[in-house]
């Protein structure tokens, strides 16, 4: 039996509109009917932009919202229906410095949510205090939340996911919020948790985190599927595809703009760096393109150019574009 | 055991909360005092019996509602805007122990509050208070506690179904009191007003109280039986609710704010 089992799901939200005069009633398919299963042990990842349909998605599978139509399984129960089967056997975390009670300390969040998943005294506090160690939270466990940064409170939430040891675990953008180095603190807590056999399904905008810890990657786009595959499969998607970095020592105005325009570009990226500035064209390998990208570039100002191997990054733009093209 | 444990872990934290919170702090002390005054010169020239059952009485009944059902109402608006509703709710624990747990903390916090209004009254206006019957008296608060437990869960439930928390909560507070006839004898009211009255547990368990300091022209028994009545009929009520929006707030998604 998969973790997760989604079959044609569906949500609509049903939005009121206008002044207390004329109310207009107006439907949102937020999701509009996707399919795909967890196996027990996997990383599953739902990358998309903002307004994509993962965090409703993840809101079903959490027994939190009702699906509209559709089949939407955890541990091979209904999440809308058979909620008790599944809510002492999964947690979530959510991104932002939602979620907690700022007025009570770090400790007290995580004893009162320990008391709501039942976990018995006899190991609740040994527990927190692992927990609080594991994200880094012990010296400040007793401060109330409302005095802790962004990050801080993003991890008295892990902590708060990982309390009753869950079967599967949903991680919405978890990394939002976070430093540099608590977020790879947070990639190294998901592997080790994976590996001890807790399923994993996470949402990010961050395409590198999804590429280093997703054994699958979902694209969804408007309440659908793009693409279902794993990363290296997606990546093979935009095969044809490389990118081209060029360093040049000056940007004319409209460069960007100019090679972007060009048939068989799907992304420009411009970065400065010190005195001179970075270009990042994904495009494909056909013909002459290359040249001609070059040709708009002055000569004399190219400091260096290579072709690199192209990210999931470069491939879920691809996906994305190609779809509104 | 483990309902138990729900109830009175959510009940502390949410003593803990609501104790940090500065308009709690006002409606807890200052209630008292204001609530005290304005009745206290109301009923200042009347009988001292009026004045014990509806200005003393009042004042403290109209701050044990104050912090029981309404504060109840506002903490389902604040773990709405905190985003801790919906996640409270997708937890093993049943929604309902957790929240008869917050009401219970908010009631505790009433008790002392109500216990105020009282001792402030008889020192403010130096009126000693007389109780014609104790036992009546006791049984009669802890009904009328119990009544309001009642409303507030069932008013509780119906929050979770809306956004609009804050406007239901305002609309709430004083007509009710009026209504029940906690500062006034609801036989002031019009006659399909009281119609209205009669169907509130808390309308009969505060003529009880009255009973129990004040001679009343009503017995013991037409009160009591209804007051039992309707409490029963709210109790049911309220588990029919509840079945309702165990569903219905997942269909609506009416637990977070959009
Ligand atoms: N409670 C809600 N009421 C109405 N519309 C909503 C609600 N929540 C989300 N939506 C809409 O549904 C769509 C998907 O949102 P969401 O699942 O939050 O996307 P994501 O998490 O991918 O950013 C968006 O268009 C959003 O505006
Ligand atoms: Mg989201």
């Amino acid at each position: 039996m998969p973790a997760i089992e989604v079959k044609d799901l569906k949500r609509d939200y049903i939005v009121k509109e206008g002044s207390f005069v004329r109310k207009k009633k107006s439907t949102i398919q937020a999701v509009k009917g996707i399919s795909f299963t967890v196996e027990k042990g996997e990383i599953f990842g739902l990358l998309g932009q903002n307004g994509a349909g993962k965090t409703t998605t993840i809101k079903m599978l959490i027994t939190m919202l009702a699906p509209t139509s559709g089949v939407c399984k955890v541990l091979g129960f209904d999440t809308f229906g058979q909620e008790k089967m599944i809510r002492n056997r999964i947690n979530f975390v959510f991104g932002g410095e939602l979620g907690v009670y700022r007025r009570l300390s770090a400790r007290d969040n995580l004893k009162y949510f320990a008391n709501l998943y039942k976990i018995p005294l006899s190991i609740r506090d040994k527990r927190i205090n692992e927990l609080l160690d594991l994200v880094e939270l012990s010296d400040k466990a007793d401060l109330r939340t409302e005095t802790y940064s962004k990050g801080m409170i993003q991890r008295v939430q892990i902590a708060r996911g990982l309390l009753n040891n869950p079967e599967v675990l949903f991680l919405d953008e978890p990394t939002i919020g976070l430093d540099p180095l608590g977020a790879e603190m947070l990639r190294k807590t998901i592997i080790d948790i994976n590996s001890r056999g807790t399923t994993i399904l996470l949402t990010t905008h961050n395409m590198y985190e999804a590429d280093k810890l997703c054994g699958r990657i979902a694209i969804i786009k408007e309440g659908e599927f793009l693409a279902l595959d794993s990363p290296m499969a997606i990546k093979a998607k935009a095969a044809g595809e490389t990118a081209l970095v060029i360093e040049i020592s000056e940007n004319p105005i409209g460069l960007k703009d100019k090679i972007a325009a060009l048939d068989g570009v799907s992304a420009v990226t411009l970065d400065t760096i010190e005195d001179f500035f970075r270009l990042r064209i994904s495009c494909t390998t056909n013909g002459d393109l290359q040249e001609r990208i070059i040709s708009l570039v002055t000569p004399r100002s190219i400091k260096s150019l290579k072709n690199e191997e192209i990210t999931l990054e470069d491939a879920y733009i691809k996906l994305v574009r190609g779809e509104e093209k | 055991m483990n309902s138990k444990s729900v109830i009175l872990t959510s009940m502390l934290v949410q003593m803990k909360q609501t104790f940090s919170r500065n308009m709690f702090k006002f409606t807890l002390f200052i209630g008292p005092i204001l609530h005290t005054i304005i009745l206290g010169e109301m009923y200042r020239n009347s009988e001292q019996d009026s004045f014990i059952a509806y200005a003393v009485l009042g004042a403290g009944l109209l701050n044990l509602w104050t912090c029981i059902a309404f504060s109840s109402a506002g903490d389902i608006n604040r773990e709405r805007y905190s985003n801790t509703l919906s996640i409270i709710f997708s937890t093993p624990a049943d929604f309902r122990l957790i929240l008869l747990g917050k009401i219970l903390g908010n009631t505790v916090l009433a008790l002392g509050s109500f216990l105020l209004t009282v001792i402030f009254a008889t020192v403010f206006y130096r009126n000693p208070i007389f109780v014609n019957n104790w036992p009546l008296l006791i049984a009669a608060f802890l009904l009328t506690v119990l009544a309001f437990i009642i409303i507030s869960i069932f008013v509780a439930y119906l929050l979770t179904l809306s956004r609009k928390t804050e406007i239901y909560m305002n609309c709430l507070d004083i007509p009710f009191a009026l209504i029940c006839g906690f500062v006034f004898p609801i036989d002031n009211l019009p006659q399909f007003i009281r119609f209205i009255s009669y169907l509130f547990p808390p309308t009969w368990a505060v003529r009880l109280l009255r009973m129990a300091v004040v001679e009343t022209s009503y017995g013991f028994w037409e009160n009591f039986i209804p007051l039992i009545i309707t409490m029963v009929v709210f109790s049911i009520l309220t588990a029919w609710l509840y079945r309702i929006i165990f569903k219905q707030t997942k269909i609506l998604g009416t637990l977070e704010m959009a």
